[in-house]
């Protein structure tokens, strides 16, 4: 009861001094909260429309024409589990271009020919309250998304040509079943009858078509077929899966982003748990006379303790509250910033928060606040109330083993919160440890420049020296500062970082004389006229180059450290299993060096491969090893006899993983790539591809300035969310900084006074501020900037596998801005202290 | 009654042991008015600390109404601190967070006392306060104050009261009218009253003088 009265009466007391630790707290659990609700509201979404995702309950789908054997295995089987429905379509990116040949532009797009029985869930919505059905598609009919209608200047009852054929547009698509959000696609997507799909021209040999067989089957069957037919295409390249595989993978994504993103929302919390433990501190230090009364009094050290938990638990409560409410008010802004013209799920959901959301957040805030401000309310205990006769500091005698006790708990808690945010005990483990790891940084780096400045410490400017003695003074905030600030600055600086990093990637293979432009799928028989074509000075375009490729699966590896039997062995390897584009021949490109063996001279009847250093260290493939591909359809076992190292920077010319020795393929049917500079100016580039696409129907095109536009806009996206997240870290730095200032701007009046009266002038004194926290800043953006170096490097290296690259003006801006704003805050959270009247200040004390 | 036993206080300033009170002893009966004296950091300070269990000897021991105080713990000494001895300081020491009323009731909320806020309303009016008692220590004169840390330190109705240069912070008038507040208690109450001081006035007032001069008797 005395406890509760208390700690009632304190609050009441001290909210104003709490209030830092108050928000710090709010604006990390309504990143939680906020985080949590978008996510599962959007997968609940996912959840339920899995079937109409994929449209069907079970998708067969193969990159190569089914063979025959293959259908009438698939035919089999789906009788013998009952399937009631199916629907087959087809799918390949090709070039699409008004009918009217006085329109020069040509359009990169995903068509898709579809048969009577689509869609087998869901239903394809068109513009103007049109509704689908298939008869729309009948003798050359065409329906498209509303991109394509723009790009090519055309309208609805317009003609198109695709491929050999041309066909009249009867509909514009809004939403199509059977299409994920997020999916990569090379452009719009263009829907035709199956029917009239022969006469395009397009399923030539080798052309990118997939193959997909929608069916629908009793519920009970969907398990046991895709089980059955996986068996049976072991060794061939035909997937199946369920709707409900596709709805775990989804939900495994949305697992991954939601406790992804919640560790962002934790890594505030803790920070706002930082201040917390730092307000704490300084609290029971400005409250040690009131301690000391409480004990002469007859209170216990564990009624004293008791008094202020409740205290932090009720403002950890009602800061968690606020959080909610906060993210309450982001969710109901989201409306206004998803485009809800656009026809995408995302502008469909009705956002909220969601109950469990909430109590994560609530139970986090309030947890991470008891957490923190354990082992500082310990000191209670150190209080004499001897203090009461004689201002004297008791020397802490020996090992304080509840103290250490109690960090231990502390830090196993934190660990528990994380790994049960994180859904993982490792990761738990794993961003404890960096976070420990940081702070230990942050700490010596802190130790380490006391140090380093310490020798201006006899420097003859007054305020520089005071500020330098400042930093090192008991009870001084230097690195909880450095912490909270070096933290924010770490997270801008360095996805600042990263984000110039990959526009720079982009950008380096836009210079002038780079190709810029990429033929796909020349047949071999057009190889002669697409050269002169390009060869033609009319058509603008410059340099170009004719490279035979092929597809390639690798089925098996016999080597000294990898060992794979089957192709079944090789997808248990991941990426090994995919499609591999190769080629051959006998020289190196100017972005390529051996980096182990030797590259061979001329052509061999022995197959030989050179396989890229990637590929060598990924999956363990060595010199002599043999890789056994499968070559549409054609075993060849080949020795490895170099690895190379291609430099992706510049892999425009050829970025390939294997090249094979010239002699085994030179006769086996291949396709033909060309990179090219292309013509100069928007205009120019269109008519080149309407002209080129006009002669070869079935040759894609892929112009990189459009996909450059495109990946731009896609980054600036997540950079803006990047920075967002970035930002509220910031935030919570800010508000700990000014925390911090705020908290020991007690002891600071005090001392200005004192210079004060001893003849210091305003100037002086803020200068000296100014200097104490100029140099806090600079060394947080510091320890910041370079803990983001290596957050780039790292992050560039393994996860976005492009080089690393050093931006000098994005850190030393980093640091110097950190710095600034640093020295603002705390002289501005500090001008009462200027304006002070030094005598009022002394008689209070 | 309290009773030192050969107390003494030994610490270390720097390497140098250096002795505050050398041993000490003396019996203090129930009700007595004692005054410590002596001049600053003859150990007047320091024996009054030993007194209320708020320090522990070097040697000796302190007894209390038969009780050994220097064998108790933090939590006990605590509690026997809450019933049976008020404090009184130079410097007040209110709690600045709570009003003068809260002041008062803390040591009887911390005991559990039956009804303290009625209680807490009686002291203050026996002190004069009556209208003050809503006000905060920092919208109180020093005198007011130290009135306020009287009524604290009588809210349990303290056999002893100790009492560190009640008056060592006030002008002479709100000095003198705490001496008087203190006095009428000591001969109401019947408490044994301890005094720290170093103003003879004050001391002569008092029924023994305990003299101090560099941690001795003299």
């Amino acid at each position: 009861m005395f406890i509760i009265r208390m700690a009632a009466r304190e609050t009441r007391a001290s909210w104003r001094r709490l209030l830092f630790f108050f928000i710090c707290i709010a604006v990390g659990v309504a990143a939680i909260v906020a985080m949590r609700s978008v996510i599962q509201t959007v997968r609940q979404v996912f959840g339920t429309e899995a079937r109409s995702l994929i449209a069907a309950d079970v998708l067969i789908s193969t990159n190569r024409d089914w063979t025959p054997e293959a259908r009438s295995t698939i035919e089999r089987r789906l009788q013998e589990f009952g399937a009631t429905e199916q629907t087959e379509t087809v799918e390949t990116p090709t070039m699409v271009r008004p009918a009217d040949d006085t329109r020069e532009v040509a359009r990169m797009s995903e068509l898709r020919a579809v048969d009577k029985a689509f869609p087998l869930y869901g239903t394809l919505t068109l513009q103007g309250g049109q509704t689908y059905a298939h008869a729309m598609l009948r003798d050359r009919g065409v329906l498209v998304r509303p991109e394509l209608l723009t790009a090519l200047g055309v309208a609805v009852g317009d003609q198109i040509t695709i491929g050999k054929a041309a066909f009249t547009i009867r509909g514009v698509i809004t939403d199509e079943p059977g299409r994920r959000i997020g999916d990569f696609s090379l452009g719009p997507r263009v829907l035709i009858d199956t029917a009239d799909l022969p006469a395009t021209g397009l399923l030539t040999f080798g052309s990118r078509a997939r193959h997909v067989l929608s069916v629908r089957v009793p519920d009970p069957q969907i398990d046991p077929l895709v089980q059955t037919l996986r068996s049976d295409f072991k060794e061939e390249f035909v997937n199946a899966r369920s709707y409900r595989s596709s709805d775990d993978e989804v939900g495994r994504d949305f697992d991954r982003a939601e406790n992804y993103l919640s560790m962002v929302g934790l890594i505030i919390v803790i920070l706002g748990g930082i201040a917390v433990s730092s307000v704490t501190r300084v609290f029971v230090l400005q409250k040690m006379h009131s301690i000391a009364v409480l004990k002469c009094t007859g209170a216990t050290s564990g009624q004293i303790m008791a008094i202020y938990m409740l205290q932090v638990m009720v403002l950890g409560l009602a800061g968690s509250i606020l959080g909610v409410g906060l993210a309450r008010l982001a969710i109901a802004s989201i409306p206004y910033f998803v485009d809800t013209t656009s026809t995408s799920l995302l502008s469909d959901i009705h956002y909220g928060i969601t109950l469990s959301a909430a109590a994560q957040g609530i139970g986090i805030g309030v947890l991470v606040s008891l957490l923190f401000s354990v082992v500082p309310l310990l000191r209670v205990r150190a209080v004499k109330p001897s203090l009461l006769l004689r201002d004297e500091s008791a020397a802490p005698a020996g090992i304080d083993w509840t103290r250490i006790a109690a960090l231990l708990l502390v830090t196993a808690g934190l660990v528990a919160v994380t790994a049960w945010q994180a859904a993982s005990l490792k990761v738990g483990l794993i961003v404890c440890a960096g976070f420990g790891v940081l702070a230990i940084v942050l700490m010596l780096a802190g130790r380490l420049l006391v140090r380093a400045v310490s020798p201006l410490a006899s420097t003859p400017s007054f305020p520089l020296r005071h500020a330098v003695l400042h930093l090192s003074r008991p009870g001084n905030q230097t690195r909880v500062i450095l912490l909270a600030v070096g933290l924010g600055a770490f997270f801008i600086v360095g996805v600042r970082g990263l984000q110039s990093s990959l526009l720079q990637e982009f950008s380096t293979e836009m210079t002038a004389d780079a190709p810029d432009m990429f033929l796909m799928d020349v047949q071999r028989g057009q190889v002669d006229g697409v050269r002169a074509f390009l060869s033609e000075p009319s058509r603008g375009a410059g340099a170009f180059r004719l490279i035979p490729v092929l597809r390639a699966r690798i089925t098996g590896v016999a080597g000294r450290d990898t060992q794979l039997e089957t192709f079944e062995d090789v997808r248990a390897r991941g990426s090994l299993a995919r499609e591999y584009t190769v080629t051959y021949r006998d020289r190196l490109e100017a972005n390529e060096t051996i980096s182990a063996g030797r590259l061979w001279q001329g052509s061999a009847t022995d197959p030989e491969v050179s396989i890229e250093e990637s590929i060598h260290d990924r999956f363990a493939i060595n010199l002599g090893d043999t890789v056994r591909f499968d070559i549409l359809g054609r075993k060849i076992e080949a020795r490895v006899t170099s690895i190379r190292r291609v430099d992706w920077k510049d892999s425009r010319n050829g970025g390939f993983m294997f090249v094979f020795r010239p002699g085994v393929l030179d006769n086996a049917p291949q396709m033909f790539i060309s990179p090219l500079k292309g013509p100069d100016g928007p205009d120019a580039r269109a008519r080149f591809q309407h002209d080129l696409v006009a002669q070869f129907p079935n040759v894609s095109v892929i112009d990189f300035h459009e996909i450059l536009a495109t990946i731009q806009d896609v980054m600036s996206k997540v950079t803006l969310a990047i920075s967002v997240v970035g930002g509220l870290v910031l935030f919570s730095g800010a508000l700990i900084l000014i925390g911090a200032v705020a908290m020991t701007k007690f002891q600071r009046v005090y001392e200005a006074a004192v210079f004060k009266t001893l003849g210091a002038n305003t100037r002086t004194i803020a200068r000296m501020l100014l200097f104490e926290y100029g140099v806090l800043g600079l060394l947080a953006g510091t320890v910041g900037s370079l803990g983001a170096v290596a957050l780039t490097w790292g992050v560039s290296r393994y996860a976005l596998d492009i080089p690393w690259r050093l931006f000098w003006m994005e850190h030393v801006g980093g640091i110097v801005a950190t710095a600034v704003l640093v020295a603002a805050i705390g002289v501005l959270s500090s001008l009462d202290v200027l304006r002070n009247k030094p005598l009022l200040t002394l008689r209070a004390e | 009654m309290i009773e030192l036993r050969a107390v003494s206080k030994t610490v270390t300033s720097g390497t140098e042991p250096l002795t505050i009170l050398h041993p000490l002893t003396t019996t203090i009966a129930r009700g007595q008015f004692v005054a410590i004296v002596g001049p600053s950091g003859s150990g007047k300070s320091t024996l009054l600390g030993l007194l209320a269990g708020l320090d522990a000897p070097t040697s000796g021991s302190v007894v209390i109404d038969g009780i050994d105080i220097t064998a108790l713990g933090e939590d006990a000494l605590a509690k026997l601190r809450g019933e049976k001895i008020g404090f009184v300081f130079q410097f007040f020491h209110l709690i600045p967070s709570l009003t003068a009323h809260e002041n008062v009731a803390v040591p009887m909320e911390i005991m559990g006392a039956p009804n303290p806020a009625a209680r807490a309303r009686s002291l203050l009016q026996e002190v004069g306060l009556t209208d003050r008692a809503h006000h905060y220590p920092s919208q109180l004169s020093g005198g007011e104050q130290q009135r306020v840390a009287l009524a604290r330190a009588l809210a349990n109705d303290p056999p002893i009261v100790l009492a560190d240069e009640p008056t060592g912070n006030l002008d002479t008038k709100n000095g003198r009218h705490i001496m008087d507040l203190l006095r009428s208690i000591h001969l109401a109450r019947n408490t044994t009253l301890i005094l720290v001081t170093h103003d003879q006035e004050l001391a002569a007032m008092a029924d023994r003088r305990i003299s101090l001069l560099d941690g001795r008797v003299v």
